[in-house]
């Protein structure tokens, strides 16, 4: 008998989310009995048809083919059914944005240490390969009930490190993106995907988002507010950024008032994260070498760290029922976005 | 992606094996001699080449997508999809992933409609470029399936920068590099691509760019190199045959009937 491939070697289990260029499915892979995520990417609008395979799939295949990391999703497999393809990857039960908004949750300092580590050393290898994410975000970062933390959503993700390369600054999720993005820069670095990982940990720590603006002049005030404004001095070349305009003086806060149940080490390293000039942000290796991440308490160890409750509790669930359910809403926007890559 | 060569999945799966690559070609030298074989590849890679300018494609874009035509062959017989579809194919998918930009698919179809008039009546004669866009969006399909994915190429273009500047320490001369690059898009017209690392065709293309202009004084630099020699010839034969074959070899009067020869696609039913 021949080996199933493409659709039939996938058996749709579960409908678990919609994005803006895929729908994402829990399937079992019937060859190897594993469950996995199948990213079905939309094919959109006839003038997108036309381009052929999909850019932001491509550019995803194109880079997970080449990493490896533990701390980085898997890509599994890729086929395609007629015009249209889909991306296998490892299963994730859930992802960090859920952790975070779980009230019965509690996220323990060795927990937040413990994601901070997963995160920081998946990151380290991506630009240990000159690969910027561009889009991390809780959301983005998955977590499957062995405790383990991975990247996903390579979506933006793109080689850096050519001086001469402009880049769009049109990236990043608004509450995550860091000033100079916000400011119009078209040449960053590392420093992008850094603040973003500041962002998470605040996050973490308050339970809610750390800067959520509303808009991209609303972002960079409350940024201003909490670091202070920048000026000439604190941030050489700031004022020559293309989209740069001036802000009233704001006076810069102190970490500790604001996370006031946070120990030391961490505010040392919240501190150097989120550094408003970009040079002087800590890059993934600096950052793991920094007293955080070797004094106590030591981090959770993977099976250790919190699900969410209702994770299992669904699977018990006259599991038939809910899949009537969900079949019905399909496509529908009633539909709970529970992973999305 | 200017990552690790070393654990990319050019390194580890698409550095292939001589024997092998004769071995699974062996349906279509069935059919053509292996220099007939090698003649029909330069003539191919002489399209992607013309497309390429056409298109004002960066030369990566242009080896890259030469190396992906390359690859999809040295695993399916020429009769699987007719390279004629291929080629621009190829062209398409990478100009995507070298993040070139839009090229959009009815100017790519134009300019192979008019490449084909133009450059290459002597291979198709009056006949006009036969496929359509949808050929090119189901194909690409079927080379990405082919390529297991491995979109990222190496190219010699960068490793022969860097050693071109190591040289320039020793002796000022602009002249190695313009040769060495030319003979690099050479090699792209043999099998090197898929059998030896970048780095090595680099130093290969730099040693006959050196024996053309006679730098006898770069001895030393190439003694000093902590390489497998043995290889470096092996791609340098492969290299000088190359141009053994074009001094003997008028492709205009020789390709039409290499092209009758190759093995075709069974017909396809009419859609």
């Amino acid at each position: 008998m021949e080996e199933p491939t493409g659709t039939l070697r996938y058996e749709k289990i579960d409908f678990l989310g919609e994005g803006q260029f895929a729908t994402v499915y829990k399937a079992r892979d019937v060859k190897s009995d594993k469950i996995v995520a199948v990213k079905k990417i939309k094919i959109g609008s006839r003038m997108e048809a036309e381009d052929g395979i999909n850019r932001t799939a491509l550019r995803e295949i194109k880079l997970l083919q080449e990493l490896q990391h533990i701390n980085l999703i898997g890509l599994l497999d890729v086929f395609g059914q007629k015009s249209n393809v889909s991306l296998v990857f490892d299963f994730m039960d859930t992802d960090l944005e859920i952790i975070v908004k779980d009230s019965n949750i509690v996220l323990t300092p060795a927990n937040v240490k413990a994601y901070m580590i997963m995160t920081l050393k998946g990151l380290e290898y991506l630009h240990q390969n000159w690969i910027l994410h561009r889009d991390l975000k809780p959301n983005n970062l998955l977590i499957n009930r062995e405790g383990i933390l991975k990247i996903g959503d390579f979506g933006l993700a793109k080689a850096f490190g050519s001086p001469t390369r402009i880049n769009t600054h049109q990236v990043v999720t608004r509450w995550y993106r860091s000033p100079e993005l916000l400011f119009g820069a078209k040449q960053y670095g590392t420093g992008v995907d850094m603040w973003a990982v500041g962002c998470i940990l605040a996050e973490l720590l308050l339970r809610v988002p750390f800067l959520p603006g509303e808009t991209d002049l609303d972002q960079l005030s409350r940024i201003f507010q909490v670091f202070g404004t920048p000026t000439e001095e604190t941030w050489p070349g700031m004022k020559s950024l293309s989209d740069y305009v001036q802000y009233k003086h704001f006076p810069a806060q102190q970490l500790r008032h604001i996370f006031s149940a946070a120990s030391d080490d961490l505010l040392q390293l919240l501190d150097s994260l989120l550094s408003l000039y970009p040079p002087r942000r800590c890059d993934c290796t600096q950052a793991l070498q920094m007293p955080y991440f070797s004094n106590k308490p030591p981090p959770s160890m993977g099976p250790k760290l919190p699900m969410p409750t209702n994770l299992f509790k669904m699977e018990i669930e006259k599991p038939s029922l809910k899949r009537k359910l969900l079949d019905n809403i399909e496509g529908g926007s009633v539909a709970k976005k529970l992973l999305q890559f | 992606m200017a990552g690790n060569f070393w654990q990319s999945s050019h390194h580890q799966q698409w550095i292939l094996d001589k024997q092998d690559l004769f071995r699974d070609r062996q349906h279509d030298l069935a059919k053509l001699t292996e220099e007939e074989y090698q003649k029909v590849f330069n003539f191919f890679a002489s399209i992607i080449q013309v497309l390429g300018e056409q298109l004002k494609l960066r030369q990566q874009v242009i080896a890259t997508a030469t190396v992906y035509f390359k690859r999809f062959y040295a695993r399916n017989s020429l009769k699987c999809i007719d390279p004629l579809l291929l080629a621009p194919t190829c062209v398409f998918l990478a100009s995507k992933v070298e993040e070139f930009g839009v090229i959009s698919n009815s100017r790519l179809i134009t300019t192979c409609q008019t490449v084909i008039k133009n450059k290459f009546s002597y291979a198709y004669g009056q006949q006009e470029f036969p496929y359509r866009t949808n050929h090119i969006l189901e194909c690409e399909f079927y080379l990405l399936e082919n390529l297991d994915c491995c979109l990222i190429v190496y190219q010699p273009y960068r490793p022969l920068l860097l050693f071109v500047q190591d040289i320039h320490t020793q002796i000022q001369d602009d002249q190695i590099l313009t040769y060495a690059w030319r003979i690099v898009n050479d090699s792209l017209r043999t099998d090197v691509s898929l059998l030896y690392p970048p780095y090595q065709i680099a130093i290969s293309a730099l040693h006959i760019a050196c024996v053309m202009l006679g730098k006898e004084n770069l001895k030393p630099w190439f003694a000093e190199l902590n390489v497998d020699m043995d290889k470096i010839q092996e791609i340098v034969r492969t290299i000088i045959n190359l141009y053994e074959m074009w001094k003997s070899y008028d492709e205009k009067k020789e390709i039409q009937g290499l092209l009758g020869k190759i093995p075709k696609p069974s017909p396809a039913p009419q859609r």
